[in-house]
C-alpha cells in the first residue's frame, strides 16, 4: 500500500515538473509605432488632452480579418504618440481627435475619403498624419499676473478647416488653470478656471479676434500654475482643441 | 476471484439487456413545455419571470450599479443635477462592467424568453380561449418591445432577434452572430411590438387590473414614450456610425423625426378618457390639500393616474429607498441617510419662491445685505405645493419632526445688516471667523446672547466634516414613506410601489410631441393651444402658476423635469434632448445654506456653489453607451460605438 502511494506521488511529481516545460505563448509584443498628428496648415502637432477625451490612434489588423476589432492607444498631450508594445503585424492606422476625420463618410455611410495609412509593422514605424484641426488656439503674448494676483491671458482662435461639415459655431472657450502641465477639460482647478459657453454665433464672432481671459476666484496660490486655453465646436464627440500649456507664477 | 467474475458478468447481463427498454422518457426533474404552457398557472409563472426581468429603472436602479440591485447610494438624480449625493461626485455614464448587471446578456435573455413564449404558446391554443391567447401574446410582445427599448436607448442599433436561435451541433455559428441592425430599424421594432400589444391586449388585464400587468393602454403609453425618444434622436442627435453595409447604427435621419413624433402623439391620445390625473384630495383653494394630494399620489393604490407599476412585497421583493434617502435626523438602524439632496438649481425651477430678475432665489436686500427670517421656512412660505411634496425644505415637517437644516451660527455683528460671507460667485470655503459650525452630528451647543443653547448645525446638517447630511440644504421628499417607523427604515425592507408610468407623463409626452410636430410644420389635427392646456392641467394640480399664452418646447420640458423629478426619468430626457453635455459643461451645482445670526436672532440664507467643488462634465460619447467588451469578443459582427 505504501509503495503504491510513493509511486503515485512520484508520478504526480514528474507530471507536475514536466507539464510546465513548454510555454505555449507568443513572444511579447515588442514592435513600436511612433508618430504625430500634424496640422497641415501650420506644420505643428495638434495639441490635445490626455485621457479618453483626446486624440487616439486606431489600429486595424487587416491581415487577420476584413472586419477586425480595432485596437486603440491614446496620443500624448502634445500631439505625438508612441506605443512600444505592439505586435508585429499588418495594420491600417488612423487617428481620431478634434480634427476633420481621417475617414470621412457622408450622411448615408458612403465613404468620401480615407487617408488611413497601411503598414506592415516590423520593429518600428513612424507615422505622421496631416489633419485639419477644427480650431487653432494660439497665445497672444504671455500670461500677465495682475495686481490682485489673478492672471490674464490673451489668445486668438481661428479655424483650421474650411470643410463645410466642420465649421459649426464655437460653443466653448475655456481658460484652464492647473498645478500640473496636464491641463485640460478633464483636469483643471474649478476655483480659478474661467469657463465660457456660447450660444448661437456669439462665440463664432470671436474668431480671429484677440480674446482676453482672466482667472476667476481672486488671488492664485503662490506656486507654479499652468495655463491653457481650450476651444471647441459642436462636432463629432465635442473634443477640445488647445494651445500649449504655459507656466506662470507669482512670487 | 472467480466469484467476482461471475458477479461482474451478471451485472453486465442485467444492465445490458433490461435497461435500454425505456430511456426515452421526459426527465422528471426538468419542467417541460406542457407543464408551463398547459395551464393558466404555468403561464402565470412564466409571466412572473419575464415581468421581473422587465428592464425598468425603478427603486433598485442606479446608473452606477444598474438594474435590480439593492444598493442605490449613487442615485440617478445625483447624475442629472436634480440632486447632490456624497457618493456621486461628477457626471456619469451607466456602468456595465460590474458583475451585477449584464445589460447585454440579460436583455437578450429576456428577448429570448419572449421569443420562446411567442413561438410556443400557439401550439397550446386548443387549451385556452382565443382571448386568453391574444392577451398573453400581447404581454410577451409588450415585454419584448420594452426590452428592445431599453437596449436601443442605451446603444443605438442592436441585433434584432425575433426568433429563438438554436445551435445544431456541427453547424456553423456564423448565423447565430446576428449583426447590429440600424438604430431606426430597432425603434421601428419597438413600435411594431407595442402595436401588436395594443391590438391584442384587453383594455383591462383580468389577472391584475392595478397596473402591475400590461393592458392595451399600458402598451400605448410606453409607445408614446419610446416614439418621443426616437423622434428626439432623429431631431437632436449629431453622433453617427455606419457599418460596412451602410446601416446607420447610431443616429436616425432627421427626415424621420416627424413620423416618430406623430406616433408618440397618436399613442398618447389613445389614453384619453381611460386614465386621469390624481385629484382625490385636491382643492383649488387649499395649498395644503394640493401638497397632500401630490404626496398621496405616490402611495394611493387606487389612483387612476397609475398606468404601469412595479409592486414590492416583503420579503420576496424589497427595496431600500427610505433607508438611503431619509433626512439625517430620521436615520434608520443601518446608518444610511440623506443620499439625495436636491440642488438649488432644481428648487429654483418651481414657483412661489422670491426670485431675482435672473431667476435665482432672492436672499439679499436692496443694500446687498442678507434678508433675515424668523424661521427657515419663511422664505418658502408661498412655495408651490408640488415643490414641498418633492423636496424637504429646511424647517418643513416630515414624520412629525421639523427637519432642521442649518449650516452654522453667525456670531458677527448684525446691527447694520449682514453682508455676504463670500464675494458673489466665489468657490472658496467659508471664512472661519464669526462662524460656529459642527463637523459632525456630535455637536457642542453654542450659548446664544439670550442664554439659550443652540447646536451650530441642524439635526439634519449641514456638517463640515462628514457629508451624511443635507449637503445642498435640502433633502428629498418624493416617494418617502411617512408612515414607516424609524426602526423599520432598513435596507431591503421597503415595499412602496414604483410607478413606472403615470398619466401625467403621457400628457406631457403628448404636449411635447405636439410642439415638436408644430416646429416641423406638421400641424394637422393638433390644436396650437393643446400643449398649453396640458401644461396647465399639470400646473393646476401642482398648485403652480398657470401658463399664460402658448407653450413652447422650453416650458414643456421645464414642466416635465419638475413633475417627473426623482422618478429616474430626467436622466433619459437629458440624454434624448442631447443637452446633457450643455448642462454639465464644467458645471458646479448650487446649494442654499441657512445660517442663524446669533446677534439678530434670525436666519439668513447664503446661495453658493457646492462646497465640495464637484465638477460635472458630461462626455458626449455617453449618448451612445459603450457596448460591453464581452458582447464584442463573442461576435465580431458587433461594432463598438464611437469613441470607445
Amino acid at each position: 500500500m505504501k509503495k503504491i502511494f510513493y509511486y503515485s506521488a512520484l508520478c504526480l511529481a514528474i507530471a507536475a515538473g514536466s507539464s510546465c516545460s513548454k510555454i505555449d505563448n507568443d513572444a511579447a509584443p515588442s514592435s513600436t509605432i511612433t508618430g504625430s498628428t500634424i496640422d497641415e496648415g501650420t506644420g505643428q502637432t495638434v495639441q490635445t488632452e490626455i485621457g479618453s477625451g483626446g486624440t487616439r490612434v486606431k489600429l486595424l489588423e487587416t491581415s487577420y480579418s476584413a472586419n477586425p476589432v480595432p485596437i486603440y492607444f491614446q496620443s500624448k498631450q502634445d500631439g505625438t504618440f508612441e506605443n512600444t508594445k505592439v505586435f508585429a503585424a499588418t495594420y491600417k492606422v488612423s487617428v481620431e481627435g478634434p480634427f476633420v476625420p481621417i475617414v470621412q463618410t457622408d450622411n448615408t455611410g458612403a465613404l468620401l475619403s480615407d487617408s488611413s495609412q497601411n503598414i506592415v509593422l516590423k520593429n518600428t514605424a513612424n507615422l505622421n498624419f496631416k489633419v485639419q484641426p477644427f480650431l487653432r488656439v494660439e497665445w497672444v503674448g504671455k500670461p500677465v499676473v495682475n495686481a490682485d494676483n489673478s492672471v490674464t491671458v490673451q489668445v486668438r482662435v481661428t479655424r483650421g478647416t474650411a470643410n463645410p461639415n466642420y465649421v459649426s459655431d464655437i460653443t466653448d472657450i475655456n481658460l484652464y488653470v492647473s498645478n500640473t502641465q496636464y491641463d485640460g477639460s478633464n483636469n483643471y482647478d474649478p476655483r480659478y478656471s474661467k469657463l465660457t459657453s456660447y450660444s448661437g454665433s456669439t462665440g463664432t464672432a470671436l474668431l480671429g479676434q484677440v480674446i482676453t481671459l482672466t482667472t476667476t476666484g481672486g488671488s492664485l496660490p503662490a506656486q507654479d500654475v499652468y495655463f491653457r486655453v481650450g476651444a471647441r465646436i459642436n462636432a463629432g464627440l465635442n473634443e477640445y482643441n488647445y494651445n500649449t500649456p504655459v507656466l506662470a507664477a507669482h512670487q | 476471484m472467480k466469484k467476482y467474475k461471475i458477479l461482474l458478468l451478471a451485472i453486465c447481463l442485467l444492465t445490458g439487456f433490461s435497461a435500454c427498454r425505456k430511456l426515452d422518457i421526459p426527465p422528471k426533474n426538468i419542467i417541460q413545455d406542457p407543464d408551463v404552457f398547459g395551464s393558466p398557472g404555468g403561464i402565470t409563472a412564466y409571466m412572473a419571470r419575464i415581468y421581473s426581468e422587465l428592464p425598468i429603472e425603478d427603486f433598485r436602479y442606479t446608473p452606477d450599479m444598474g438594474l435590480n440591485f439593492f444598493w442605490i447610494i449613487k442615485p440617478t438624480s445625483a447624475t442629472t443635477g436634480e440632486a447632490l449625493s456624497r457618493d456621486q461626485t461628477g457626471s456619469s455614464s451607466e456602468n456595465f462592467n460590474d458583475w451585477h448587471w449584464d445589460v447585454w446578456g440579460g436583455n437578450y435573455t429576456t428577448i429570448h424568453d419572449c421569443d420562446y413564449f411567442i413561438e410556443t404558446l400557439p401550439k397550446y391554443a386548443s387549451t385556452f380561449s382565443a382571448a386568453q391567447i391574444n392577451a398573453w401574446l400581447g404581454e410577451a410582445y409588450f415585454i419584448r418591445g420594452m426590452t428592445y427599448f431599453a437596449l436601443v436607448k442605451r446603444f443605438g442599433g442592436v441585433p434584432i432577434v425575433n426568433k429563438v436561435l438554436n445551435y445544431t451541433p456541427g453547424s456553423s455559428v456564423t448565423d447565430l452572430n446576428v449583426a447590429r441592425a440600424s438604430e431606426q430599424a430597432v425603434w421601428d421594432q419597438v413600435a411594431s411590438d407595442f402595436d401588436f400589444a395594443i391590438a391584442n391586449l384587453p383594455a383591462s388585464n383580468a389577472d391584475n387590473s392595478d397596473g402591475s400587468r400590461a393592458n392595451k393602454y399600458v402598451a400605448a403609453a410606453f409607445k408614446s414614450r419610446a416614439m418621443l425618444y426616437a423622434g428626439s434622436i432623429a431631431k437632436y442627435n449629431t453622433i453617427t456610425l455606419f457599418d460596412g453595409s451602410k446601416n446607420q447604427l447610431c443616429g436616425i435621419p432627421a427626415s424621420a423625426a416627424a413620423s416618430y413624433f406623430q406616433k408618440a402623439y397618436d399613442a398618447a391620445k389613445l389614453l384619453d378618457g381611460a386614465y386621469s390625473l390624481y385629484l382625490s384630495g385636491w382643492s383649488a383653494t387649499d395649498k395644503n390639500a394640493q401638497y397632500q394630494n401630490f404626496v398621496n399620489l405616490f402611495s394611493d393604490a387606487a389612483s387612476k393616474e397609475n398606468v404601469f407599476v412595479r409592486e414590492y412585497q416583503y420579503p420576496n421583493s424589497v427595496h431600500g429607498y427610505d433607508a438611503y434617502y431619509v433626512p439625517r435626523q430620521l436615520m434608520g438602524p443601518n446608518g444610511y441617510s440623506s443620499e439625495v439632496n436636491p440642488t438649488l438649481d432644481f428648487v429654483e425651477k418651481f414657483d412661489g419662491i422670491p426670485k431675482n430678475t435672473n431667476g435665482t432665489i432672492k436672499t439679499l436686500d436692496a443694500n446687498g445685505n442678507y434678508l433675515l427670517f424668523n424661521n427657515t421656512m419663511d422664505i418658502f412660505a408661498n412655495a408651490e405645493p408640488r415643490l414641498r411634496a418633492t423636496v424637504i425644505l429646511p424647517g418643513d415637517v416630515f414624520k412629525g419632526q421639523n427637519i432642521e437644516i442649518r449650516r452654522g451660527i453667525y456670531t458677527g455683528s448684525a446691527s447694520s445688516g449682514i453682508g455676504p460671507l463670500l464675494p458673489a460667485g466665489s468657490k472658496s470655503q467659508y471664512p472661519t471667523t464669526n462662524l460656529v459650525v459642527s463637523s459632525n452630528s456630535g455637536q457642542t451647543a453654542y450659548t446664544l446672547p439670550d442664554g439659550t443653547l443652540m447646536n451650530p448645525a441642524g439635526l439634519s446638517g449641514i456638517f463640515t466634516g462628514d457629508q451624511t447630511c443635507a449637503i445642498s440644504g435640502f433633502s428629498v421628499r418624493k416617494w418617502l414613506n411617512p408612515n414607516l417607523a424609524t426602526s423599520q427604515v432598513l435596507e431591503n425592507n421597503e415595499t412602496q410601489t414604483w410607478i413606472e408610468m403615470r398619466y401625467a407623463e403621457v400628457l406631457l409626452n403628448k404636449a411635447e410631441a405636439a410642439i415638436e410636430l408644430q416646429s416641423l410644420g406638421q400641424t394637422s389635427g393638433i390644436s396650437v393651444s393643446d400643449p398649453a392646456t396640458i401644461v396647465n392641467q399639470i400646473r393646476s394640480r401642482a398648485g403652480a402658476n398657470p401658463l399664460t399664452g402658448l407653450a413652447t418646447i422650453d416650458t414643456v420640458r421645464a414642466e416635465r423635469r419638475k413633475e417627473l423629478a426623482f422618478e429616474n426619468k430626467t436622466y433619459w430626457d437629458l440624454k434624448r434632448w442631447r443637452i446633457f453635455n450643455k448642462e454639465q459643461n464644467g458645471t458646479i451645482y448650487r446649494v442654499l445654506m441657512p445660517f442663524f445670526s446669533s446677534q439678530a436672532g434670525k436666519y439668513f440664507f447664503d446661495q453658493r456653489t457646492d462646497e465640495r467643488n464637484d465638477v460635472y462634465t458630461y462626455d458626449s460619447r455617453w449618448y451612445y453607451e459603450q457596448i460591453p467588451g464581452g458582447a464584442i469578443s463573442k461576435s465580431n459582427n458587433i461594432i463598438q460605438n464611437p469613441g470607445y
